[in-house]
Order: structure tokens, then sequence, then C-alpha cells
């Protein structure tokens, strides 16, 4: 209703912006997840970690991350929590403890694949 | 009851049955025939459902079964199978007269029962046979010639192997017929309401009968008593976020507090038969405390006006484009016209209604939601769903869909049978009538537009202003999206030095805007090229002339600032100049009496390869030396498929039967993105020759030929190649709407010929001619096809059609096109290869009905002095403006 407090106005293009991530310039999404995939490496890998609260990514996580890239760029969309599960050994919730956000906001992020709701 | 004998297909039958079972429905339920198709809500409107009783071609849906014994049946299955089809089914494959087939059964049945009473028939008999048959897609062209080409196999002037093209010939520029046509034309393409779903239940909605009001109270307590019913559900019972969210999640899936439109879902019925679901739904009882409703943009941004969404206000965006100083420039010219236009909220029409069905593969915790629904966008839609439902194992499948023309961009249906079958852990059917699918589907929006356009006594074109206002409706699907494209390609063909334009995007309680055909610049194109009418009669300067001589030049920027190196735009204008020519000496014949004819012009340079867009395709080299494309690249209709298959033959030598496609599944496709916004034969071709070129360097650095050959060298056979469009962002500028356009444009002008009856207002469209350079032709069936049916759509846009919310409930309200409305229509191709397109091609499924209604606005004028500024063209405004006039 008028009268309460009303959201900013909002102009202009919200999907995209121009972030300086591991000293390089780089496309994201409004919901920090990198727009194309080729645009990561280890070092903005670590700079996205540290942007939600990981100070340096360990083993485990560094396996997750791999496991993300490497599925994706096989086949090209991100897997499952079943492939995950299969392909990790490491159980759903142990999986989603790892990375702040959790597999979805979390290290699907970190490992730079397209933001789950994207187009493509 | 009534005992009824029937033979269907040549077998007998009895059936003992209600005195109003129809026979679409006996056909359909009892016998599992999926040939015949239901659309029009069981009213004759269609032609969907047409099937031949004792010789005559009968609409099924109006046909009582008990009425019919003794009668011999045949249905589209009884003709022929795709291993040994029909003649007719052959013609219609070897025409291109099939796209998306769900009006094809119907159709070639129709053909059949002419054809077997005049195997000879001229237009004029055709398209009375064929009258009661609807199409979206073809523009019924290639239809008409169908029927003509199974005329002639029929009196064995020629046969379908005469008429086939080499599928050892070249792959590239050959109407080879599309890989699922002959599966379409024998009625076995399954359609979402086709699925045969083993003890499902049958879903019905509650939906709001508010515009826009609280919820007070939802009582469910009878329905859930009622027979047959297994459950209700409302927002209450949904796990997840209940929010569609395509770019903004404000639209829930099941109303939560608020209703913001008419037709809002409320609460889901499941029960055992649909009678008994729609009984129950209605059974619902919802207290609602009724709220302001904003029925117009200018009302919505009205100092005091209820504000829609919380977390948005209702002047949701506003972006402005500046390229020099308009302002200035139009003070200085030698010429300047201004008007206001405004277009109407129009409805995509697909014929085939929203149904999904959805169903848990599994078992416990490890049991995936599988939804099949109309969807040209799986990954983003099955994502969305997972979020939605707050449920991660979800598959989504792409059933045949019966048409799009990008309203599949939003997720309607399937949000319904998704919950469902998650919450009653049962098989699901949601098969909505058209009425109900056109309460929840996404529309066209409408326009606002205030225009001055100005030009030098050279007839250069100097500054162009416009301020556009848009009617979001009630969320905001792909609102943002649709104001860049149309800032993208603002100054369409042209070189416009200076512009000036706002474009602001305000929520209403009007459905909500979403993709359709073009998505954005129909709208501004018929602005912008009824001005340049307007302003060629002020300079008297040709129309056609004052176009040429303002085409941007290669080196030029348009609108955004961008630079273009190919802009293949002056030689359509000459491409079309005899036709022109002999157009307007014509209608120079045709101005004295009450009927006039006039001919306008509309041309359009539409974007191809969205500013940072991604394609992925991935390919495997099969054991038998075979090709599997796996790539969620949707074919609502388009020929998506005939474009892999082509590309992917013509690349690796591999003939076409043995290049398969899996592009309907989530569980094994890479993302493609939607089949929206002409894309996909750039991004997923241009994605696909990039797959191809790694398979066929893996083989080359392998010595190898074939698959053991790879095998032996240990090389992969398994290949992405990802297609990425040019622009560092897809970012305007905030201020200045500066940056980006897209990485190429499809070219065309289009030339309306029509006559007015200044008596009667009415407007009959005589021809339509494009002029179109689209690079490369990978298919010139499919191309005209998409042609042909864009041009219909566009004249239904600029003459007739207007979607009316609760009102416009079926396709005699909506005023679909038909046989009886279909006019000439001629194409003239160019190809110029285009440097980063797929072997030089673009993309063609919305550039063709962007140009259309401004070339017949214009040909009204040119006909008889008026011009239109307000569509739809209909006979009661061009008899006002008639009237005006005098």
């Amino acid at each position: 209703m008028n009268g309460s407090a009303a959201p900013e106005q909002k102009t202009g293009d919200l999907q995209q912006k121009l972030c300086v991530i591991a000293g390089r310039e780089i496309l994201i999404d409004n919901e920090g997840f990198l727009w194309r995939v080729e645009d990561w490496t280890e070092e903005v890998a670590e700079a996205l970690a540290s942007e939600c609260g990981i100070d340096k990514l360990d083993d485990v996580q560094w396996t997750v991350v791999r496991f993300l890239r490497n599925y994706f760029s096989y086949h090209g969309r991100a897997p499952m929590n079943r492939d995950l599960k299969a392909g990790l050994g490491i159980s759903l919730m142990d999986l989603e403890a790892l990375f702040p956000g959790g597999i979805r906001r979390g290290a699907r992020r970190v490992a730079g694949l397209p933001n789950p709701r994207s187009c493509t | 009851m009534n005992k009824v004998r029937l033979k269907i297909n040549g077998v007998r039958h009895q059936f003992i049955v209600e005195p109003d079972r129809i026979l679409l429905d006996l056909l359909r339920d009892d016998l599992r025939l999926t040939g015949a198709k239901q659309s029009c809500d069981r009213k004759g409107q269609c032609g969907a459902c047409t099937v031949i009783v004792n010789e005559q071609a009968v609409r099924s849906c109006l046909q009582k079964v008990a009425k019919l014994d003794g009668a011999e049946v045949i249905t589209v299955e009884g003709l022929g199978t795709p291993d040994n089809p029909h003649l007719i089914q052959e013609a219609y494959v070897l025409s291109g007269a099939i796209q998306c087939g769900f009006c094809t059964p119907g159709l070639i049945m129709a053909t059949k029962a002419l054809l077997d009473r005049n195997p000879d028939p001229d237009d004029g008999e055709i398209k009375k046979a064929l009258e009661h048959n609807l199409c979206r897609c073809t523009g019924y062209v290639k239809i008409i010639d169908a029927v003509k080409l199974a005329g002639r196999f029929i009196r064995g002037e020629t046969t379908p192997d005469a008429i086939r093209p080499d599928p050892k010939g070249p792959k590239i520029g050959v109407s080879h017929p599309r890989p699922s046509a002959m599966l379409k034309a024998c009625g076995l393409a399954e359609f979402s309401a086709d699925i045969k779903l083993q003890n499902a239940l049958e879903v019905a909605v509650t939906r709001s009968t508010e515009h826009h009001a609280r919820i007070v109270s939802i009582d469910t307590l009878e329905a859930e008593k009622m027979p047959g019913v297994a459950g209700v559900m409302t927002a209450k019972d949904i796990k997840g976020t209940n929010r569609i969210k395509i770019i903004y999640g404000d639209q829930p899936i099941l109303a939560e507090d608020k209703v913001y439109c008419l037709g809002d879902a409320v609460a889901i019925v499941a029960a055992h038969t649909k009678e008994q679901a729609l009984a129950a739904a209605a059974a619902v009882k919802i207290v609602y405390d009724p709220l302001p409703v904003l029925k117009t943009p200018e009302e919505a941004m009205a100092d005091g006006a209820i504000q829609l969404h919380a977390e948005w206000p209702n002047l949701c965006l506003k972006q402005p484009q500046i390229k020099g100083d308009a302002k200035k420039a139009l003070a200085e010219s030698a010429a300047v016209v201004e008007a206001d236009f405004s277009t109407q909220i129009n409805h995509q029409a697909p014929l085939e209604p929203e149904a999904t069905v959805a169903y848990m593969e599994g078992e416990g915790e490890d049991a995936q939601l599988v939804v099949v629904g109309r969807s040209i966008n799986i990954h983003l839609h099955m994502a969305n769903l997972q979020e939605a439902l707050g449920y991660e194992n979800v598959r989504y499948e792409e059933a045949f869909s019966g048409g799009n023309f990008g309203q599949k961009l939003a997720m309607t249906s399937e949000t319904i049978s998704g919950a469902a079958a998650l919450h009653f852990r049962r098989p699901v059917r949601y098969i909505p009538s058209l009425a109900e699918s056109m309460l929840m589907t996404s529309k066209r929006h409408a326009f606002n537009m205030k225009v001055k356009l100005a030009c030098g006594t050279d007839g250069k074109l100097t500054a162009f202003t416009i301020d556009f206002l848009v009617d979001k409706g009630a969320y905001h699907i792909i609102g943002v999206i649709i104001i860049k494209r149309v800032l993208w390609m603002l100054s369409g063909s042209y070189n416009i030095p200076n512009v000036d334009a706002l474009a602001r995007l305000v929520y209403t309680n009007n459905p909500a805007g979403g993709a359709a055909r073009g998505a954005g610049p129909p709208q501004v194109t018929f602005a912008l090229e009824s001005a340049m009418d307007m302003l060629a009669e002020k300079i008297g300067m040709d129309p056609l002339e004052f176009r040429r001589i303002n085409s941007l030049l290669p080196g030029q920027s348009v609108s955004t600032g961008m630079v273009y190196e190919q802009w293949p735009f002056p030689e359509l204008c000459d491409a079309i100049k005899p036709t022109y020519d002999r157009a307007q000496k014509e209608a120079a014949a045709m101005k004295n009496g009450p009927v006039k004819r006039g001919v306008g012009l509309g041309t359009h340079a539409f974007g191809i390869g969205g500013p940072t867009d991604v394609g992925r395709v991935a390919v495997e080299l099969d054991p038998d030396d075979g090709i599997t494309i796996l790539a969620a690249v949707a074919d609502p209709g388009e020929g998506n498929d005939s474009m892999l298959v082509q590309i992917a033959s013509h690349l690796s030598g591999i003939p076409m039967e043995k290049i398969r496609l899996v592009t309907r599944d989530t569980d094994r496709t890479t993302g493609m993105g939607p089949a929206a916004a002409s894309r996909m034969t750039y991004m997923a071709g241009g994605s696909l020759v990039l797959a191809i070129e790694q398979l066929k360097q893996a083989m080359k650095e392998a010595g190898a030929e074939t698959y053991e050959g790879l095998k032996k060298a240990g090389k992969s056979f398994h290949y992405i190649g990802s297609k990425i469009a040019e622009g560092k962002e897809a970012i305007l500028d905030p201020e200045t709407g500066q940056g980006p356009s897209f990485e190429s444009r499809v070219h065309a002008i289009q030339m309306a010929e029509v006559e007015v009856n200044i008596d009667t207002g009415e407007v009959r469209v005589i021809r339509i001619t494009t002029a179109v350079d689209p690079g490369t032709v990978i298919n010139p069936h499919n191309l005209e096809g998409q042609l042909h049916g864009g041009m219909d759509q566009g004249v239904g846009y600029a003459l007739r059609e207007e979607y009316i919310h609760g009102r416009t409930k079926d396709w005699f309200t909506f005023k679909f096109p038909t046989m009886k409305t279909a006019f000439d229509m001629d194409v003239i191709i160019n190809q110029t290869p285009r440097v980063k397109g797929p072997l030089g091609a673009t993309g063609i499924g919305e550039m063709t009905m962007v140009c259309t209604a401004p070339a017949v606005i214009n040909a009204i004028y040119d006909a008889c002095g008026v011009r239109i500024y307000d569509l739809p063209a209909t006979p009661d405004k061009v008899k006002a403006a008639l009237a005006a006039r005098k």
C-alpha cells in the first residue's frame, strides 16, 4: 500500500553487473553467479569463497568444486544431488554443510556454474 | 444408455454409452487414439478433432456417439503409419505443411474427405473444404500446397519419391522433411494430453474471480468431501518458495494472502475424474476483500494508487535511451511528424491448451518428480520448480508442443501438476480448458507510445523520440528483457543520429505480459514505421525510397551506439522494388470505387544473438558411427530439429538418418536456454558447429574415421560446443541506454496490399510480400513456413486480434485467423552469409511478424487516406476514422 515504506525505484538493468573478482573484471548476475563459466579460475573460486565466509577452500571443498566443474564441462548442465552423492561419496547433509548457501547457492556459485535459475 | 456399433479404422466395435458421449472423447479415452486433438473446448471451432464419418469430414467433438450406430469412422491412424504412410500424409510432410503438428491430423482428414470426392480441387474448393480447420503456424499457404500435391499423387501425376529431396544430396539449402513430421502426420506424436499415465488423478484449479483482492479465508472442507476427491491443496501445502521466478519472484503458484489478477490459482483439487475435480474446485469457498483494481499504467502511476507488490513499485522499471541530441535536432529539422500510437494486449494463441502431466518416478526419498509439459526452456523451468516446490529431484520433459510463439517462456500449468503430484504422491493430469488456458498464460504487452520523427530537406532522418509506457500486467515474467529488446532494436533498419527514448514498465491488475513472437519490437516498430510513412508524405518522397536512403550503412551505429559491419538492407529495398511498382500501379487503378486498394511498407532489422548470450550443445559419436546431439533445443514447431540434423550431417558427412536428437529431457541434455528470441539456429546451431569441429579435430588427431578408430586412440566420443555471443555485458547504461546490441541482425521489408471498403470499414488483405535476408538458408520450406505463419499472425495483430481478460474465451472471441482470412503471400530471399552465424545463418522466427502491422496500417492509409494509430484496425475504427475525416 502507498504510505508504507516504498521500495527503491528500480531503473536500468538489474540482471547483470561487472565486478572485479580476483583482480579481473567479471560479469555476474544479480545473485552473484558468474555469467560465463569460462571466466572461472581457481583464484576466482577462492575470491567467491571468501565472499561467502570461507577463508580458504580446504581439500574437501576443492574436491566438490572440481567435481561440479568437471560434471558441467562434460554434460553442459549442473549435477543433481544424486550425481553429487554418487560421484563424491559424501552425504547430502555433509555436502550442504560444506558451503554457506549449501550446494545450490554456495558450492555451485564458487565453482562458477550458472545460476540455477539462469536461462542457460 | 445406448448400444452403438461402429466400424473404426476397419475394426468393428460395440460401445454402450450415455446419450451425451461425444465421438472425440470415445476415440481418445476409450480407444486411446491420439490423432484427433482437443483445442476449442468442444465447440467445433478448431477442427483439430476432424475425422471421417461415413465419408464426410466431421468435427468429432460435435458428434454424439449415440447417433452414430452403424457408422464407419476413419481417424488419421486409419490412414497410414510412418512406415507405410498414406499419400496425403506424404504430401503434408513433403510440402513443409507441418510445423507444430497439433492441427495436422484434423487437416489431413479434411483433405482426405475432399480428395475422395474431388481429386483435383482448385484453391476455392480447398479453402471451403478446410474452412473449419484452424492453424496458427503456417498461414495456411503450405497446407493448400499440400492438398494440391496430394491431389497430384492421387491422380498419379507424380510420386513422393519423385518429390522427396535426395537424402544423400546436399544438406544445406534443401527442404529435407522435418525429422518429426511423419510422426505428427500419423497422429503418433504425443502432446501432453496424449500421454498415457496409469492411475492418474485428474486435477482442477479454483481460480480467482477477483482482479485484485485480499484473501480473507479459503474453505476446502466441502470440496474435500465430494465424490471422487483425493484431496485439495492450497499455498500452505507447497513446501518451497511457492514462487514462479523467471526474473522477479512476484508470482505465487497458489495465491497466499492476495490475488493480483482474475484467474490467479488459489486451490488445487485432485480427483478420480475430471468432472469430479471440476465440481470440487467449484465448491472451494473463498472469501475476498476486494482492493482497488489498476486497469491501466496511468492509473497505476497516479498519486495515491495502491501498490500491487510490496517489494516492487508499480513503476517497476524505467530506462532511457539517449544518442546524440534529439531535442536540438528536432528544432533544426526541415520536417517533423508527431503522433501517439497504442497497441493491444494479445494472446499468442497456440492451438494446444496448457496441458501438463506429472508423476513420481521411483520410491521414497529417491523418487524423482517428473513433469511433462510445453516448456521451451526446460532447464530453467526445472530449476524454478525445484525452488518453488522445495524438492530437488525434478526432471522436466518437453512433450510435443502445439504451438508456442513465446508463451511458454513463462511457467503455467506445470507448477500446478508438479505441486499436485508431489503433494498427493500420485500421477496427475492437468488438462485445462482453452478458456482456463487463456486465463493462466502470459500475453503480448500493450504499449502506449508518443513519437516524434524528423528529417532534413534531403530526406535523411535526423531525430527520433519515443516515450513508451508498457502495461506489465500483474507479474513481471520477463519485463526487463522486453524493455531491453525494444531498446536494443529501437532504430530498426535505419541510421538515426539522434535518439531520445524513455521506457517505463508498469504493474497493473491486467494479465501478465510475457514473451510473444517479437517480444517488444512489434509494438515499437508499428509506431516507427507508421511515422516513417507520415514523414515521407510530409516531404513528398516515395516511402520505399525514403526507407532505402535512410538505411544504416556498415560502420554506422544503432540507437545503443553499437556499430555494425554487415547491414544488407538497401539490397532488400532494391529486391522488392519491381513488386512494389507493380502493386502501386494496380492500386492506383482501384481508388475510385467504394473498395479502394492501397500499398504499405514496413521494415525491421531484428536482433539475433543477444549480447552475452550463451549456448551449449553436446555431441557424441555412436558405436554405429552415427551422432547423437544432446541439447535442450525445444522445437514447438519452428523446425529446430531440422536445423540440428541438417547442420550436423552437412559438417560431419554422416547420413541424416544416423543423426539422433536428444532434446527434450533435463536429465540428458545441456542447458541451451529458451527456444525464444529467434536464437536457436544462431546459438544452438553455432554451438553445434563448434562441437562437431571438436569431434572432427579429435578424429583427425587420432587418424580415425570411425567410432572404433577413435576408441583405439583413446579419445573421447563426447564433445561440447559453446557459442558465446559478443558483448562484454548486456547492460544498457541506466542514464543513456547506450551499450551493446545483438551480434547479428536479420533484415526484412514487407509490403502489404489491402482493399478497404469505405462503406463498412472492412479491410481485406490481398497479399503480403516479404523480402528478407536471413543469411544462409538451411531449410527453405522451414524458412518460408516461418515467414508465412508470421505474416498471418502480423495481419491478425493489425486487423482483428485483441485479448480481453475474462471475455476472450475461445477461438471465435479471439478472432483466430482462418482459411477465410488467408491471403496470398510472396517471399523474396537474399542470402548474405553472416560472418558470425553458423554456416552464415541467423534466425527468422520473429522478424517475420514485426513489420507486418505497420505495412498493413500504411496500406490502409494509402488506400483511403485514414491512419489508424490504435491497433487493431477493426472495421469500426476504420469507419470512424473515415467519418471523422469527412
